[in-house]
């Protein structure tokens, strides 16, 4: 294996580990399958747009913002009372909030798809041990895994990161330790919206364009990323990202070029066989004993 | 009274009534225990203390003031609860899970020097404090909730079937700590299966009855001269060597 292939494949995974996260956080702490996760990518990539003309920093910056404000406005508008519902009418919500947001961006700014012109340095390569690798490969790489780096580090070793760990196994017990819902629940949609605006980059980066349907394809693979590693599991979901970015990229290198295009029919066959083996994801209900 | 449950009511559902017409009171310092079949109602009481599920209709009082989960003041009145499943997070780590009995607790010293108390008190928790909690057997899992309800330094301790499956080194093990805590001053509501045990550490035990009705309720002498408690339980509660901690 190619170092350029390595930094891809890596890369990608990172990008789908960072998109099931975001998937599987607030699934575990609200039972919430966040359709409207797509939007929230959208709005940050809308920002990329606007701010296209800006230094890059600028655009940057207001993607993080743009995807947070959006993230926040949607846990108080439509989530916030139906923390008590049940996960059935709560992922009927974020239907409703998916489409109207995305609705009123086509109404309004994105009517049709939109080109965001890529920055200059994105397009150079680097000689890299031997190997010419893209500048925008290694920053996908560089990005997402110094996000999932962050996002482990939050997790793992801040007061915060166990609140909401403890939240996402069990709201209930938490609550009763005194876990504030009220502090945890928006702390874990800013989260939700930071790597959903860095998702975002990344995306806008490859693509080269921003449309109000453009979250979809995300929010997808965010949800069965998650379903393979685990939903109850943040570890399994981000395993689960990670591996279905890598099986594309090694797929699109070692099929042929007439069945390119089957590509995901490969891909997701894949994943019914890894569900009917271990229909509870990779990572769910491994290393927990039950007593 | 510390703790006043008075005409407690409780549904699940539209239909099922769960509870019904519930009165029961613990003072400050008293081991009270609830016991009586599976189904009769108890863990649902302990559970309405918290808040977890709501009240129908009727009252409960802490040291005067209404309970309520919801709005944190079960946690503000200092009550902590072991539910029957204990509550573990098995996918952190002991320590994690202690850290989180006190969350709520500002006094970083004070909060480390309890930690390190349980862990005596507990010296399993110390060895595997590392360790992911789900891997921990389920009389750990046990010393591990209530190691993490008691950082709470609760007022009150609410333990709903502590020994539930356990080996009876463990049982012995659970009722010795109960019976310390009570010794130390702690307020106790307990609610268990093992009727005979639960008399023998109670100062008062209240049997309940489906669908939450208090049969009856004082000491193990003065239950077993009520011949419906008699008749419900199949023994007499008198001849149970109770009580002998209570100074």
């Amino acid at each position: 294996m190619s170092v350029d292939f390595l930094v891809a494949m890596v890369g990608l995974g990172a990008l789908y580990a960072l998109l099931t996260i975001g998937v599987a956080l607030l699934f575990g702490i609200l039972g919430l399958m966040n359709f409207a996760y797509g939007e929230i990518i959208m709005a940050a990539a809308f920002a990329m747009y606007l701010f296209q003309h800006s230094p890059w920093p600028v655009a940057v910056a207001m993607a993080l913002v743009f995807a947070v404000v959006v993230a926040l406005l949607s846990e108080r508008l439509a989530f916030f009372r139906l923390r008590d519902a049940d996960p059935v009418t709560l992922m009927i919500a974020s239907f409703a909030v998916s489409l109207a947001v995305q609705s009123v961006a086509r109404m309004t700014v994105l009517p049709r798809a939109q080109g965001v012109s890529p920055k200059s340095f994105l397009t150079r390569h680097l000689d890299l041990l031997g190997a010419s690798v893209s500048v925008r490969e290694l920053l996908t790489l560089a990005l997402c895994g110094g996000a999932l780096a962050a996002v482990a580090l939050l997790l793992g070793r801040t007061g915060l990161g166990i609140q909401l760990r403890a939240a996402a196994e069990n709201f209930q017990m938490a609550k009763c330790l005194g876990v504030r819902a009220n502090l945890v629940i928006p702390c874990a949609f800013v989260v939700v919206g930071v790597l959903a605006a860095i998702s975002s980059i990344v995306l806008v980066w490859r693509q080269g364009s921003v449309s109000a349907d453009m979250g979809l394809q995300p929010m997808l693979i965010g949800v069965v990323g998650a379903v393979v590693g685990g939903m109850s599991n943040l570890r399994g979901a981000a395993l689960g990202g990670f591996l279905l970015g890598a099986a594309t990229t090694l797929l699109e290198t070692v099929l042929p070029a007439n069945l390119i295009a089957f590509r995901d029919s490969f891909l997701f066959t894949t994943v019914i066989l890894v569900l009917i083996v271990r229909p509870q994801g990779l990572l769910s209900g491994a290393k927990v004993r039950v007593s | 009274m510390l703790l006043d449950i008075d005409n407690a009511y409780i549904q699940y559902g539209p239909s099922v009534m769960a509870v019904q017409g519930a009165s029961l009171q613990v003072a400050e310092g008293e081991l009270v225990s609830l016991i009586g079949q599976n189904g009769a109602g108890k863990s649902t009481l302990l559970k309405a203390v918290m808040g977890v599920v709501p009240l129908h209709s009727g009252a409960i009082t802490f040291d005067g003031s209404p309970t309520d989960a919801r709005s944190f003041s079960t946690v503000r009145q200092r009550i902590s609860y072991v539910p029957e499943d204990r509550g573990i997070f098995t996918k952190l780590t002991v320590g994690e899970n202690l850290r989180l009995g006190g969350v709520t607790r500002r006094d970083k010293k004070a909060l480390a020097a309890d930690i390190e108390r349980e862990l005596e008190r507990f010296p399993v928790l110390r060895k595997y404090w590392g360790k992911t909690a789900g891997l921990l057997s389920g009389g750990e899992q046990q010393q591990l909730a209530i190691a993490r309800a008691l950082l709470l330094r609760p007022r009150l301790l609410l333990l709903d079937e502590p020994t539930l499956g356990l080996a009876p080194i463990i049982v012995d093990l659970i009722f010795d700590v109960v019976v310390r805590l009570r010794e130390e001053g702690m307020t106790i509501l307990l609610v268990e299966q093992n009727a005979v045990r639960a008399l023998e550490v109670s100062d008062r035990t209240y049997v309940v009855q489906a669908p939450g009705r208090v049969l009856g309720c004082g000491s193990a002498a003065e239950l077993g001269k009520l011949p419906a408690v008699v008749d419900y339980l199949g023994f007499s509660p008198s001849d149970v060597r109770g009580n002998s901690h209570v100074r």
